[in-house]
């Protein structure tokens, strides 16, 4: 389903590029759609969810495990038929991880049931959020979150739950993400993480330290392999892994994993079709089994 | 004023008739008194049935069955019916007269007039009741307290004795008077013992050596208006940061319907209180009321209640009771099957505490193990536990949702051994892989739990779920571990606000001998069933649990109570969560033995009252050792210390003992060693030297007691109202140097009332009849 997806990608990139740039210059003026978004207001009310077309809803809720991924309004980071930044890679990448999850650890976490497949998705104003206390949120470079979703991410993130942030690069991203941030935690901020942290070695041991350098989706935006000029740019710090910490302190309790320069996401999407080395969504895999185990034992 | 008439009527004392013995002294053969009796009866008979006159058959019949009785009486005198009383030589025996000397005789409750005035009244050097017992015995006064001695006279009494040892007070005048012809004891008490003696093996003795004892009781048998904290029932010990539960008897007279405040004070400091409502027509109103021990040490808490109007005692308004408040580190292991969501909020609810570590084994993979807050590298580098000596290292244990499969069978009896042998605590959570899902219905551990498994293993258990809203039951009221109010809503109202919780483990019963303490309820427009099934009014035990040997299971069969936490509805400072599971595991490691425990008796004296220390001594596989070499220090408040040796107790595996006499007021601190061939190990307990108030706590004059102590040692009972007989009743004992007494009965004045009465009624029969 997404091997045509990825020509579009690589051939439309540029035009995504300026799209993204211009999005990013418009939410700095408070508006989600300058211009008309270079005609993608059409898509929609910015103040709406856009629903990806393999949706059939979320799964009845029993008390597993199920990969919850966070929706936002508008549609910032359009990129054709996967829609906004929130949903990009879905469903392969959510079915494609709990499946392994499910292969290679003892938790049986939702995989599918009918139509539904790889698990819920849920607005962070939505109470129904309570229900997943980890959560999946895919580039937030395009995340405006209004009072009722920063209030509803503050109260999940203060009460227990943890948030896996991915899937976003240089080109303003980071301005917005802090942005955000600054809305739900005031008082806290990303720390960059060293790789020895016990979410490296919950499950598989990562060493983080090669994934910038050799790999691509895993190593950033700048090109395959993470050799590109983008590295950290557009106002941000250096692409890595960064985590906030309850009070700051990272010997505390870790409540969002940020994935900056990292596309974790599309490794686990396209991993067995060709279009992703097999090395390469391994260690995607073996990074989201990790955070995963680490979420529900820490 | 019965007695009275009864002693005009038959000449004697009721008491008389009762000690003499009963015989005829008849100055003539008994045939010829008899054979006149005939003579006599014979003639007369005739002549009623022969000279008829105007009387009918039924006349003749009255009247003769008259004259019958009348002479029936007449020879019955002349037989000389008497008693036989063996009655006490004046002077020749001995009587021990015990004098309660302790405070509670200074309770007014004799009008105004105290209790220990009787005793200065009655039994005063001046009075007539000690001149008429002197006039027929010596008289031995003694007087008793915390301790018995010889007395000089009822003047020379304190009432300042804070024990009233009266078991052990009557033993040891009997063993005073024991060389001497001793016709009995009398004790003038309020009954209010609180002696450790054993009464019945006191009464067995006394019994058995034939010493009558005489008790007198004074003060009222009910108090006019007065309220008493009677007992407080509150755990030994608690952890650092738990919550005390304690169980307070009011007892009222005369405050039907009332309601008073009950506070709880620790060292002056008042840290919880609550309300008693007397009920109308009950005595004794029960009251539960939970503390937060956030100090750590000996505690000596004081439950008070506020002087009320018009009381009678004031001394028993508060009990005091000891509580030691461990600051430890307990550590439970936490083995769980599969990650998900309740290690997580487990591990954080109670990662700021601590009292309590929460040792993880978590599998993540098959044989794959992720280890959290172990203390040493090794530690369970090799999976569960293999040994009783690395099992029994933790003081909890806690199964996620981990199959019976998991564990081998020696490992399931270990786990079995470690609640009922090593006394441990048992938490077994909800869970596909759990209870009767996960396979362990008949294994050695199904029948440690407090809920029914039956059936096979379910494979990835996808067969039952059900909505459950949590309601709390009466026992789980009063317990610990389900304690969530606040200051405005009470613990049962919050119960059922909270989220509803889910469970995939169907339980279908519960033991006989658990205790459910939350039960969950299927919610309107709930789910409950298996697939294809739906269920109405489906209900569970949320949290159940049962003793089991020396420890503790409890079964909690949902698998995500974190939405008490997670919950929408739940506010970020809501800690209720968090709270509960802190109680939970506090309440599964609370009375955990260590290898050694050391228990005084009791844990509150008097200063110079003796205490018993009792140590239990254990191995590494908690098995009874006999060979241990054990002592205890014990060390002063003034920090004085003295070392005791603990002597094995033959008569029980394990078991040392020995005691200390305190001397000083204030907390003694008893630590106890056990030196055993592989190391040593030890115990610390805590005992209150202090002025106590027992005295005053059932303070009302004990009669059960004085009239048993009477009965079953050939006594007798008195009121202040009926002592007078107190010296003829005791010179009837046939104790000491006796002569028998012929006593006549023939001249009582109730033989001649029956004779005129015979008589007038044969001639009132007579002109009613119109014979005459």
């Amino acid at each position: 389903m997404k091997h045509a997806m990825r020509g579009v990608c690589g051939a439309a990139g540029a035009m995504l590029l300026l799209a993204a740039v211009a999005t990013d210059a418009g939410a700095q003026r408070g508006r989600r759609f300058p211009g008309g978004d270079f005609g993608m207001g059409a898509l929609g009310d910015p103040n709406s969810f856009y629903t990806p077309p393999d949706f059939r809803g979320n799964p009845p809720y029993d008390g597993r495990f199920t990969f919850a991924r966070i929706k936002y309004r508008g549609f910032g980071h359009w990129s054709g038929r996967e829609g906004p930044g929130w949903s990009h890679d879905y469903p392969d990448a959510d079915v494609h991880l709990t499946k392994i999850i499910r292969e290679i650890t003892t938790m049986r976490p939702f995989t599918n049931l009918g139509d539904i497949i790889g698990g819920a998705i849920v607005a962070l104003d939505d109470p129904a959020l309570a229900k997943y206390p980890v959560a999946y949120l895919s580039e937030p470079g395009a995340w405006y979150p209004n009072p009722d979703e920063a209030a509803g991410l503050r109260k999940f993130l203060l009460k227990g739950g943890f948030v896996i942030v991915d899937d976003f690069n240089g080109f303003g991203d980071w301005p917005t993400f802090e942005a955000a941030i600054q809305k739900v935690v005031p008082e806290l901020q990303p720390i960059p993480l060293k790789g020895t942290e016990a979410i490296f070695d919950s499950f598989f041991k990562v060493d983080i330290r090669g994934i910038g350098q050799s790999n691509g989706d895993l190593g950033g935006f700048g090109g395959r392999g993470g050799r590109g000029g983008f590295r950290g740019g557009g106002g941000g710090p250096p692409y890595g892994f960064y985590g906030i910490f309850e009070k700051n302190d990272p010997t505390k309790r870790l409540m969002m994993l940020v994935c900056y320069g990292r596309d974790i996401g599309e490794a686990w999407q396209w991993s067995g079709s060709g279009f992703v080395p097999v090395d390469e969504s391994n260690e995607a895999f073996k990074l989201g089994v990790n955070f995963i185990i680490y979420a529900l034992t820490h | 004023m019965l007695s009275g008439l009864f002693e005009f009527l038959f000449k004697y004392r009721l008491a008389v008739f009762e000690e003499g013995e009963f015989t005829l002294g008849a100055p003539l053969p008994l045939i010829l008194i008899v054979g006149g009796a005939i003579v006599l009866a014979v003639p007369a008979m005739t002549t009623y049935f022969r000279v008829r006159g105007k009387s009918s058959a039924r006349d003749r019949v009255v009247l003769t069955a008259i004259r019958v009785a009348l002479l029936t009486v007449v020879v019955g005198c002349l037989f000389r019916p008497m008693l036989l009383l063996s009655e006490a030589v004046p002077r020749r025996n001995f009587v021990g007269v015990l004098l309660d000397d302790s405070r509670s005789m200074r309770i007014a409750d004799r009008g105004d007039r105290a209790r220990a005035d009787f005793v200065r009244d009655t039994l005063g050097e001046s009075s007539a009741l000690l001149a008429r017992l002197r006039e027929r015995f010596q008289v031995r006064l003694f007087k008793f307290g915390t301790s018995s001695a010889r007395a000089d006279s009822a003047g020379g009494l304190t009432f300042e004795d804070r024990e009233t040892r009266l078991v052990d007070a009557v033993e040891a005048a009997r063993q005073d008077l024991d060389a001497v012809p001793l016709s009995g004891l009398v004790v003038v008490s309020d009954g209010a013992d609180n002696a450790l003696t054993e009464v019945n093996d006191a009464l067995l003795n006394l019994r058995a050596r034939g010493v009558p004892v005489f008790t007198v009781g004074v003060g009222a048998e009910r108090f006019q208006r007065d309220i008493e904290v009677q007992r407080v029932e509150v755990a030994r010990q608690v952890l650092l940061g738990g919550t005390l539960v304690a169980d307070v008897i009011v007892r009222q007279r005369g405050f039907d319907g009332d309601t008073v405040p009950l506070v709880v004070e620790d060292e002056g400091r008042i840290v919880a209180s609550a309300t008693v409502r007397m009920p109308a027509g009950t005595e004794a109103a029960p009251v539960r009321v939970t503390v937060r021990m956030t100090e750590p040490g000996p505690r000596v808490l004081a439950f008070r209640i506020p002087l009320q109007d018009r009381e009678q005692v004031v001394e028993n308004n508060a009990q005091r009771s000891l509580v030691t408040v461990r600051d430890n580190v307990e550590r439970v292991l936490y083995v769980e099957g599969e990650p998900r969501y309740e290690v997580r909020f487990i591990r954080a609810a109670v990662e700021a505490d601590s009292n309590v570590q929460v040792v993880l084994l978590q599998r993540t993979a098959e044989g794959k193990f992720l280890r959290l807050g172990v203390s040493t590298g090794d530690e369970l580098v090799a999976g569960f536990p293999k040994t009783r000596a690395e099992l029994y290292r933790y003081r909890g244990i806690i199964l996620g949702s981990i199959e019976a499969s998991f564990f081998s069978h020696d490992q399931l009896t270990m786990l079995s051994d470690f609640v009922s042998v090593r006394g441990g605590g048992l938490l077994l959570l909800g869970g596909r892989r759990s209870f009767s899902e996960g396979g362990y219905a008949g294994t050695p551990l199904a029948d440690a739990m407090p809920v029914v498994v039956e059936g096979a293993a379910i494979a990835d258990s996808l067969t039952f779920f059900s909505d459950l809203v949590a309601s709390i039951t009466p026992a789980g009221l009063g317990h610990a571990v389900t304690q969530i109010g606040t200051a405005r809503v009470s613990t049962a109202d919050r119960w059922p606000q909270m989220p509803p919780v889910t469970s995939v483990n169907r339980i279908r019963r519960v033991k006989p001998g658990a205790v459910v303490l939350l039960n969950g309820r299927m919610p309107q427009g709930g789910r409950a069933g298996e697939p294809g099934e739906t269920l109405s009014g489906y209900e569970q035990p949320i949290v159940a649990y049962q003793r089991f040997g020396r420890g503790l299971v409890v079964a909690m069969p949902v698998q995500d109570d974190w939405q008490w936490k997670m919950h929408a509805d739940i506010p970020v400072e809501d800690l209720t969560f968090d709270t509960f599971w802190r109680q939970m595991l506090r309440w599964i490691t609370s009375d955990v033995p260590g290898r050694v425990s050391t228990r005084a008796t009791p844990d509150q004296v008097n200063p110079r009252s003796s205490v018993q220390l009792r140590s239990v001594v254990l191995d590494s596989a908690y098995l009874r050792v006999n060979d241990a070499k054990v002592s205890a220090i014990v060390t002063a408040p003034s920090g004085a210390q003295q070392t005791l040796a603990l002597d094995w107790a033959v008569d029980e595996d394990g078991e040392y003992r020995g005691s200390f006499v305190p001397s000083e007021e204030g907390v003694y601190r008893v630590s106890t060693k056990a030196d055993m061939a592989y190391g040593a190990v030890g115990d610390e307990t805590f005992i209150r030297s202090a002025p106590l108030d027992a005295e005053y706590t059932l303070a009302e004059m004990r009669r059960p007691l004085m009239q048993r102590i009477a009965d079953e040692t050939g006594g007798r009972f008195y009121t202040p109202e009926t002592v007078g007989t107190l010296p003829e009743d005791i010179a009837m004992t046939k104790r000491g140097v006796t002569v028998i007494n012929q006593m006549d009965l023939w001249d009582m004045p109730v033989i001649f009332l029956l004779l005129v009465g015979l008589a007038s009624s044969e001639w009132v029969y007579r002109k009613v009849r119109g014979l005459a």
